[in-house]
Formats: structure tokens, sequence, C-alpha cells
């Protein structure tokens, strides 16, 4: 097992995305839905004889819109995944975004406090809520 | 280490793509359920974005009408931020350790030429694969149809591995480990395992060839598990460590996560969950539509030909029955010769609509133990999705 060079890549990996990639409202241009004209790279593809095969990532990240609580969420979600993970959700109901937010921290170990738990759940149902019916279909581990 | 030399490397290129990120092109937030978004990654073709970070990315349909679906389109779901990005051959070993006797580092080359190969065409389909059809909604990934392919996979049977690390007596479960990293210490490295007798089974394998080419970074490169009949999420990715244990495997992506109600076909009421769940294991008998497709229009007096594809975990399918008429009348399909147990079976169907208006078409499988699909199912997670397949089409 390797426990220090894996600390080495997370932290590597987080520094990046703090220093550059925390807070999207820096980015000014928005554009519609459609394909990221990334660029894609494979140093493989191009070297096939080559030992190291090597990819860049693309990425594709919506912007979110000003509310209560937004900030809270750009900084505590999408340290670990891309919002896409919220806007491919159908309209969930306060109950279950309540569930998926403590999942996160209880689950996961986000690094976030009760309070903000809520102010991100209020922000996730302005954006993508719908109204309680009952019941609620309890938060699902793994995909 | 030898996989230190690598995994720093991927630290550095790790952080380098993420900062060459924030160049990224960014999508409105807009509306969301958003239309289909498309996207390409390094090696795949241009595929339907689940999700970026890490990536889940669907196989359009159109892709089903080759037995053997292309690395390119093959569909692509990671669990951990930390997706591996570089792999340096020289230095990367597949590692067993454990309750062995002779622990092995093994370097792909030595996994080429040092045992005999073997090959299967194996569907791999992830769990959740159809969960946006559940109702009501449960979150996770909201996959349609897409997260399933079918491909000829050539390795190392696992077997042959374990016998020649000499597995000591009392082992009872095999984990599997692969060079995906948590973004935080406190989430769950993702780890799998399987009991020693399936690890042993002969057909669990190691995949450094996947439709005779190397594996795409993003579907495992450069070995992949190979659980035949079994839901992907233990087909572990870039796979790195296989470690032999005296005592049943435990850890979060066992005891909490992929799991199903322990009733019939996983399934359970929203009302009343299910109190005893066990690991999600075999795939149920299920089909998919690939013609026509969902926005398609027909012409009345115009043959149109059905197809899909059928498959379970083994078995064998049997027979494939399409209705017209939303189930009112079945009429048997024609099936396509088998080309492999684990491997999905295509079959056809012919129908000439009279009149214009609205069809419902349905497809129902049956596989040699005579298990069919579902009239009806929901469990919490969204997983085995197997309701007898529905496509409404426009006749016009």
């Amino acid at each position: 097992m390797t426990p220090k060079t894996k600390c080495v890549v997370i932290s590597l990996g987080l520094a990046a995305l703090v220093a550059g990639c925390g807070s999207p409202s820096n980015i000014s241009k928005e554009t519609d839905h459609g394909i990221a004209n990334v660029k894609m790279e494979s140093t493989f593809d191009s070297k096939p004889d080559s030992p190291v095969h090597t990819i860049v990532m693309p990425h594709d990240e919506p912007v979110f819109r000003p509310g209560p609580g937004r900030d809270d969420f750009v900084i505590a979600c999408v340290v670990c995944h891309s919002p896409r993970y919220i806007t491919m959700q159908p309209r969930f109901s306060r109950t279950t975004w309540l569930g998926e937010a403590n999942k996160m921290k209880d689950v996961y170990g986000a690094h976030i406090s009760d309070e903000q738990v809520l102010k991100i759940t209020d922000y996730l149902v302005s954006i993508n809520g719908k109204p309680d019916a009952g019941q609620a279909p309890k938060g699902t581990y793994g995909e | 280490m030898n996989r230190r030399g690598s995994l720093q490397l991927i630290s550095a290129t790790g952080a380098a793509a993420l900062t060459a990120s924030c160049n990224r092109i960014n999508s409105a937030v807009g509306t969301l359920s958003s239309p289909t978004n498309l996207i390409r990654f390094p090696e795949k073709t241009e595929m339907i974005l689940l999700t970026d970070r890490p990536p889940q990315l669907e196989t359009p349909i159109h892709y089903f009408r080759q037995d053997l679906t292309p690395n390119e389109a093959f569909f692509v779901r990671w669990h951990l931020e930390g997706v591996p990005t570089s792999v340096d051959l020289r230095t990367f070993r597949l590692n067993v350790s454990g309750h062995v006797r002779e622990p092995l580092q093994l370097s792909v080359d030595e996994l080429r030429s040092q045992f005999e190969p073997i090959s299967i065409i194996a569907v791999n389909q992830c769990s959740g694969n159809s969960r946006s059809f559940f109702e009501p909604r449960v979150p996770g990934g909201q996959w349609k149809d897409g997260a399933v392919g079918n491909a000829k996979w050539t390795g190392v049977p696992l077997k042959s591995i374990l016998d020649r690390a000499q597995v000591k007596s009392g082992a009872v479960d095999v984990s599997f480990n692969g060079l995906d990293v948590p973004p935080l210490a406190s989430v769950s490295d993702f780890v799998k395992a399987l009991s020693i007798d399936h690890a042993r089974d002969g057909e669990v394998m190691i995949a450094y060839a996947m439709n005779d080419q190397a594996l795409p970074m993003v579907n495992g490169f450069p070995l992949r598990l190979v659980v035949p009949g079994w839901y992907g999420t233990y087909w572990v990715k870039a796979l790195s460590d296989i470690t032999v244990l005296p005592q049943v495997f435990s850890n979060f992506w066992t005891d909490k996560a992929y799991r199903i109600p322990k009733g019939p076909n996983g399934t359970e009421s929203p009302k009343d969950l299910a109190k005893d769940t066990v690991p999600i294991n075999r795939f149920n008998v299920r089909s998919i539509f690939v013609r026509p497709e969902p926005d398609e229009t027909l012409h009345p007096g115009m043959p149109a030909e059905m197809e899909g594809i059928a498959f379970d975990s083994g078995y064998g399918i049997r027979q494939v029955e399409v209705s017209t008429d939303g189930g009112a009348t079945w009429a048997d399909a024609r099936l396509d010769p088998e080309i492999g147990k684990y491997s999905w079976r295509r079959w056809r169907a012919s129908w000439t609509p009279a009149t214009r208006g609205q069809y419902r078409l349905m497809a129902r499988a049956t596989n040699a133990m005579g298990e069919t699909q579902s009239k009806e199912q929901w469990n919490r997670s969204g997983f085995m999705w197997n309701v007898i397949q529905q496509l409404d089409v426009k006749v016009g």
C-alpha cells in the first residue's frame, strides 16, 4: 500500500481546486449546453510505443446562479465532485436534498457544519426542488 | 515500492489537469434535467454526459446495433474524484498479497507473457443502469439504458494468478483495489471483494485487452477485473492490488453501498423499506430496444424492423417476446445465434403498423431458468432495473 503517495495526489488535487476552480463565479462567460470544446489529449495515442500513458480530463461544469447558500454549496461540494451531480438529478423534495447533504457530511466526511448542511439544502431546493409529498426516497449509496 | 513512481506521475499530471480545467467551457445551469449533453473524453467518442468529475458517461443507444460495443463508446462510471490519468507501464505492478505464500508483483508484460490468456465476451452493466425510470425517482446517476456494454475481454484468469501466489488454507475473500483515490481522507477508498470460491472459478479474470485493444484510460487502463454475469461495481478499474483475506471483507462500499433488498429481484416498497439487504450480485434478466429509436417516426403500411438485445447472468436467453399494442398481445421475436453465455443476445421482429397513431412497443426476455422481466419494481438505490421494456413510438 502507498498511503503517503495517495496523500500527495489528494493534496495536489485539492490545492489545484482551491486555487483555481473552487468558485466558478469569476467566470464571466456562460455558454449554452452543448459539446464541450475542450482540447482532448492522450499522449498514448500519439506515441503508441510510449510506456507512459497519460490523458488530460476535460471538464464541463455548470455555473450556478446566485442565491442564499450558494457560496456554502460551491465551497463544500465542488471540492469532491462536479456540480453536475446536482444538475443531473430530477427535482427532489427538501427531505431528499437534506438527506443527500447529510449523507455527504456524515458518510463521506465533507467538512461542513450542521448549519451549512441546512444552507446548502436551502440552495439545492431553490435550484432543483419540489414540494415535499409525504414520503421521499431515502438517500442512496453508490450509484 | 514500484507503484510509487507511477503514482507520483499521476499526482503531478493530475494537478496539472485540474489547473488546466479552470479554462473549461462552462455551461449555464439554465434548465435542470437538461437536454442530452454530449462530451468527448480522451480516447472516447461523443458520449452522453452525466457528470464530468469524476466522469460518468453513457453510451448512445445506436452503438448497441453492434454486438461488441466499441471501446470508444463503452460507458464510464467512476466513484472517486481522484481518477488515474497517467500510468507508467515500466513501474506499474499488479500486487498480490495477504493470505498467500508467495506475494506477487506483476508487470503488464509479465501478465501477457507468463500466463495462458483467455478471452470472454461479456456484458458489463452498471448496477444503476436505467435508474431514471424508477418511480418515485431516486437520487444517483440518472442513467437511461446506456450504462451497459458488451465486449471481448482478454487477459488472465484470476485463478491462475492466485495459484501462482499460493493461497493459504482458510482464505475467505479476495479484495480488489484500483489506482483511483478518494478526494478526502474521510471518503472510503473504492475497494470491492469476491468470495475465494468465486475468485477461483476460472472465469473471473484480469483483462489487459478489451475488443483486442488496450483499455481506454477511463475504462480502467491498464488492467480491469472482469466478473462475468455480475454488476459493474465488481469490475474494478485500473486494478493494482489484490489481497487474499482469511476473513470476510468489510468496508463502506460493501457494507453500506451497493446493497439490494433481500426479497425477490431486489424490490421493496417506498413506504416500507426492506430491513434486510444483501450485496448486489448477478444480473437479472432484461432487454433493451435498439430499434426503432425513441424519436423515430414510423409510417403506416411500411415494414418496420424492431431490434434489441437481451441478457442475463449467464444462463442464456431462451425467448424474447414483443408487443406492439401495449402488452395486450405478444409474439416471439427471432433470436440471433448465441455468441457467448455472458454476452448479450440480439433479437429481431418485423412489424408493419397499419394506421397512424401512438404505439407502445414492449419487449420481454426470458432466460433458460424461466426467469423473466418484472412488471413493476422499485428500490431506494435504483438498482437492477428490469421492468418489461417499453418504447413509445409515433406512426405518422
